[in-house]
């Protein structure tokens, strides 16, 4: 693939910002998952519409709803600017916040599912053979679910390598910054003469997509073939 | 116990192939010494040029971020921290210079835009904008492409100097609006519309279409494009960059793509 040294920048900014965007995102979207697929509580529908929320919404107003919240002058963003300097305006780390959330549904939705089809009666066996709460969490959830976290960081990704509409709206089009392969190509898109760039681009955008989804598919069939000898039911996702 | 082992040695496997993905990928987060500037979308040519003349005078390249100037002034009042801004139009330059977020004596309307009819390259046609021009016969029944007059400055314009000759309620009905002026130029580029709206500058960029008509200034109000340093900004480089942006040479590079530098 003949890409120039700017385009490369690009798809490894690109790549640096989703990976980054699930890993951060992980812990919350299972203990998210973790509390949709197990937990009990007034108001549970009301959490789930809102985990939901950014899967339906306009991208643009997550990157508007992001700015007001996380922009220096913001109500996050003001604390974290002065007691830790954390800036996340026009650097990377806002871009990943921003893929991170908008990857959080689809990630919640996966291992929610697998958590789901875990059957609670081995976690109760694994109880009452002596094991505590978190031995039986530990030994028993987690390798049960694990497909389905799988699955979720690999669907993530596929979901965080396309984010434009928060991103831009958030953290702008910094090039080496912000400047992921979606904005990187709409930015081509405005300059004629520029198709042989967004061509490129184009295509490298649609190889990471198509291994990233296959994987899924791949890890999904994995863990269907693993479930039907342990607990039965197969998890299906989305 | 051991199965505690067990699972941890997975998870730091899968850890460690993640981390080892990301230490592959070249590091992007070194502070830039280079001036941050956000630009409206419509500059991308002219001022990625002015930057690369800056870089061979010996200076970092400075770091050009392009997007609708709406988007890039919201960014700004949110406390974004950059160096230079240069807006599409003076209203949000305005609204910036009133929460006192830029430099007032900086502030410089450094370029003028001119709005243009285009069509085809191969078009034979032309159109002298004056009252009751006949834009309607030069349609011919196709679509007038131009950038939507409802929220896209290019499109006000353009609504502007139609009503001013009196022609915009014969074609208001044959108005396809596109989301950007480099939409709408895409689109009679791309033979989708015989005419369109755009700015003389997106005309010279794109080798498709023909300048067929030129707006009079009086036909609509001045299209400035305001530059102006922020208020946040501390680092000499971009102070430098703007200084350069309004020299001669400056202004040449700006010429050459189809606007007018005072």
């Amino acid at each position: 693939m003949l890409l120039s040294g700017d385009e490369w920048a690009i798809v490894g900014l690109s790549l640096q910002v989703s990976l980054v965007a699930i890993i951060g995102v992980l812990p919350a979207a299972f203990a998210l998952a973790y509390l949709l697929a197990r937990g009990r509580f007034p108001g549970k529908v009301v959490v789930d519409a809102l985990v939901h929320l950014p899967l339906v919404l306009p991208p643009v107003v997550i990157g508007w709803m992001l700015l007001i919240a996380f922009a220096p002058h913001g109500v996050i963003g003001a604390p974290l600017a002065r007691w830790l300097g954390i800036t996340l305006m026009f650097r990377w780390t806002g871009a990943a916040l921003a893929a991170g959330i908008m990857a959080m549904p689809l990630m919640v939705r996966s291992i929610r599912l697998s958590l789901e089809a875990i059957d609670p009666r081995l976690e109760a066996a694994a109880r009452t053979l002596g094991a505590g709460r978190l031995d039986s969490f530990v030994t028993i959830t987690l390798p049960l679910a694990r497909p389905g976290v799988l699955a979720a960081l690999v669907l993530g990704f596929a979901r965080s390598l396309g984010e434009f509409g928060a991103t831009i709206t958030f953290v702008s089009n910094v090039p080496g910054e912000t400047a992921t392969l979606p904005l990187a190509i709409y930015a081509a898109l405005q300059v004629p003469g520029q198709e042989m760039a967004v061509w490129r681009l184009a295509l490298v955008s649609v190889l990471l997509s198509l291994c990233a989804l296959i994987a899924s598919e791949m890890l999904l069939r994995r863990g269907r073939g693993r479930d039907r000898e342990t607990t039965g039911p197969s998890p299906h996702v989305l | 116990m051991g199965r505690y082992f067990l699972l941890l040695r997975r998870v730091s496997g899968v850890l460690a192939l993640l981390l080892a993905l990301g230490a592959c990928i070249p590091p992007v987060f070194a502070a830039p010494k280079a001036p941050l500037v956000l630009a409206a979308a419509s500059l991308q040519e002219s001022m990625t040029a002015a930057a690369e003349a800056w870089r061979r005078h010996g200076h970092p390249r400075p770091v050009l971020s392009f997007a609708a100037s709406s988007a890039l002034a919201r960014q700004i009042s949110g406390g974004g921290q950059a160096d230079l801004f240069v807006s599409a139009d003076e209203d949000w330059m305005d609204a910036l210079a009133k929460a006192g977020l830029i430099v007032p004596e900086t502030r410089k309307s450094f370029l003028v835009g001119a709005l243009v009819i285009v069509a085809p390259a191969d078009s034979r046609l032309r159109l002298r904008p004056a009252p009751g021009f006949a834009l309607l016969r030069a349609l011919g029944g196709g679509k007038l492409a131009m950038a939507d007059p409802d929220s896209v400055p290019a499109g006000r314009y353009g609504r502007e100097a139609l009503q001013h000759f009196g022609v915009w309620d014969q074609v208001s009905g044959q108005v396809v609006r596109a989301e950007n002026v480099r939409a709408a130029l895409g689109l009679v580029a791309h033979g989708a519309a015989p005419l369109g709206i755009v700015y003389a500058t997106d005309a010279l960029a794109e080798p498709h279409v023909r300048m067929v008509g030129v707006f009079p200034p009086g036909s609509h109000a001045p299209i400035t494009y305001p530059l102006a340093r922020l208020r946040t900004s501390t680092n000499p480089e971009g102070e430098a960059f703007r200084r350069f942006l309004l020299s001669g040479e400056g202004k040449a590079i700006f010429r050459r793509y189809g606007f007018v530098a005072p």
